[in-house]
């Protein structure tokens, strides 16, 4: 036995070698996920039978982001009219509005609220299932015949899918007024706030508002998926789920860079 | 506590196990388990920590397929068994994990009654008193609206046996259910566990280190050892046993380690 063990032992792994390991790894993970996600969305079809948990969920995801939702948004909406009324102020201040209101709803807003999403609830979501997972409770709901996915990850799924785009309409609402409140009080800006808003209403189209809300809903569904996947596929203990759920976040955070680009990419390629 | 003499009359279910095999990587856990469980039988399993008990019971319940070997379960083939849908299975398998794998969000009662309320084959009112009666039959009246990290380690493996008994399953199989409990809780499960055996007459397959438990309360026990079932004797017979292991675990047993 020990000496067929010894005859085991692999080698270390080279810098190559490492590296097609992580590869796979990365390619295992995103595999997982995408099976995931194809069952979460099988198991949709159970949302009226089972709309009590998608609430419960809706409603953690709602504690989890409102606050420092708003927090964000309305810094970010002042920071942002700070920063460019600076670099206007020879030109032309009367954009300060619609750099406001299409940098929220087109990119800060969905960005900023599925990076909230996925940090706050997305990792919650994680540490969840990573621990059933490791205490067997995942293995105990098998065992009586109840799906993991359907019971678990879909309202989390449909929750996180519904409540992000709601999310950043509210960001986008809230960083829109930041804006204005900076306007309004900085005695350096002379634009008015009614002008603010109405060159913002003249530039910021429907569409652009649409834009966002689409990326949230993508966003939203990565933000629940990727962290459900950590959790589900958590080994080895208290240690285990520590790794899943930061994992998780890295994950999601990186996965929604990326749609970001392909979405934004995608949209001008249409156009 | 009872011991083996009287036959269940009604409820339990036949298993076999035939060749059974499941390696993980490289390495082959079990390798070739033969087994057969009467309906109605209390089977113990005894061996060494990491010999494959749990395995053998991921592979029994169907929360792995083995890598070769056939299971029949009440004259059914596992597989077959398991792709029937819940509200039309014949009959019914329960698994009390050995950490008891209560749902740490839900309250007892939610627990106990999860599987009845998911499979929506019973009325509200009918769950409740279910629930009622399984919690009595482990003496743990008043428990229902209490979270599983309210309760001591004894409570929620009772728990998680109420939880089984709650879908009157033919067939329970207990991962080390007295595990780091002290004598007096083991012997608290030792008798629930043989009054399920006379009151409903399931099968039941006990995975224990505890011996004396074991030749207290079993039909037979069977010792798995390297991969495979190496004896499977009533405990009288176990006694008398020339097994180096057998040996080595009554030995133990008597110095009551
Ligand atoms: N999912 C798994 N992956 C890899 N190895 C496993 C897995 N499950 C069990 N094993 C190995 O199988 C052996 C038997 O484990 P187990 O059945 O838990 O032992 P026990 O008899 O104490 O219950 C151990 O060596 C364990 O490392
Ligand atoms: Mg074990």
């Amino acid at each position: 036995m020990a000496v067929e063990a010894i005859g085991r032992v692999p080698r270390r792994p080279g810098p190559i070698g490492r590296l097609g390991a992580g590869l796979l790894d990365v390619l295992q993970v995103l595999g997982e996920a995408a099976s995931l996600f194809t069952a979460a969305v099988r198991a949709s079809a159970f949302v009226p039978v089972d709309r009590q948990r998608v609430v419960v969920q809706m409603v953690r995801v709602g504690t989890d982001t409102l606050s420092i939702g708003a927090l964000l948004s309305v810094f970010v909406g002042m920071v942002l009219v700070v920063q460019a009324a600076d670099q206007l102020r020879e030109v032309n201040e009367s954009v300060l509005g619609p750099i406001v209101g299409l940098a929220m709803t087109k990119e800060l807003g969905p960005v900023m609220m599925a990076f909230l999403l996925a940090g706050r609830a997305g990792s919650a979501m994680a540490a969840e299932l990573g621990s059933m997972t490791v205490y067997d409770e995942i293995n105990a709901l098998r065992t009586m015949d109840i799906d993991p996915v359907r019971f678990l990850v879909m309202p989390r799924f449909v929750a996180a899918t519904l409540a992000l785009p709601l999310l950043i309409l509210y960001s986008d609402f809230i960083g829109v007024w930041g804006g204005a409140l900076v306007v309004a009080i900085d005695p350096a800006i002379k634009l008015t706030t009614n002008e603010y808003f109405a060159r913002m209403l003249e530039w910021v189209h429907f569409s652009d508002v649409v834009i966002g809300l689409v990326k949230g809903l993508m966003f939203g569904m990565i933000a629940s998926v990727v962290p459900c996947t950590f959790g589900l596929r958590t080994r080895g203990g208290t240690e285990g789920i520590a790794t899943a759920t930061t994992s998780a976040v890295v994950w999601s955070f990186i996965l929604i860079l990326v749609f970001d680009f392909l979405i934004v990419r995608g949209s001008f390629a249409v156009n | 506590m009872t011991s083996g003499s009287q036959q269940p009359k009604r409820r339990g279910v036949a298993l076999d196990l035939r060749g059974v095999r499941r390696s993980y990587g490289g390495a082959e856990v079990l390798r070739g388990v033969d087994l057969s469980v009467n309906a109605g039988e209390l089977l113990a399993i005894v061996g060494q920590s990491g010999t494959g008990k749990s395995v053998l019971l991921r592979q029994i319940i169907g929360l792995e397929r083995p890598d070769a070997g056939r299971i029949t379960v009440g004259g059914l083939e596992l597989p077959r068994y398991l792709a029937i849908p819940p509200e039309e299975k014949p009959f019914r398998i329960a698994m009390v994990f050995q950490n008891a794998a209560l749902l740490a969000s839900l309250t007892v009662a939610e627990n106990v009654g999860l599987r009845l309320r998911e499979h929506r084959r019973h009325r509200p009112d009918e769950i409740e008193a279910i629930i009622h009666r399984v919690l009595a039959d482990v003496e743990l009246e008043g428990t229902e609206a209490k979270l599983p990290s309210e309760l001591s380690g004894g409570m929620r493996k009772r728990v998680a046996i109420a939880r089984a008994l709650a879908v009157d399953p033919e067939l329970i199989l207990y991962d080390e259910p007295t595990a780091d409990l002290d004598p007096i809780l083991t012997q608290q499960i030792g008798e629930l566990i043989g009054r399920i055996r006379t009151n409903r007459g399931s099968t039941q397959i006990i995975v224990t280190h505890n011996l004396p438990l074991a030749r207290a309360i079993a039909d037979r026990i069977a010792v798995l050892d390297q991969g495979r079932i190496v004896e499977c004797s009533t405990p009288a017979e176990l006694a008398a046993s020339r097994q180096p292991l057998t040996r080595e675990f009554l030995r133990a047993a008597a110095l009551g380690v």
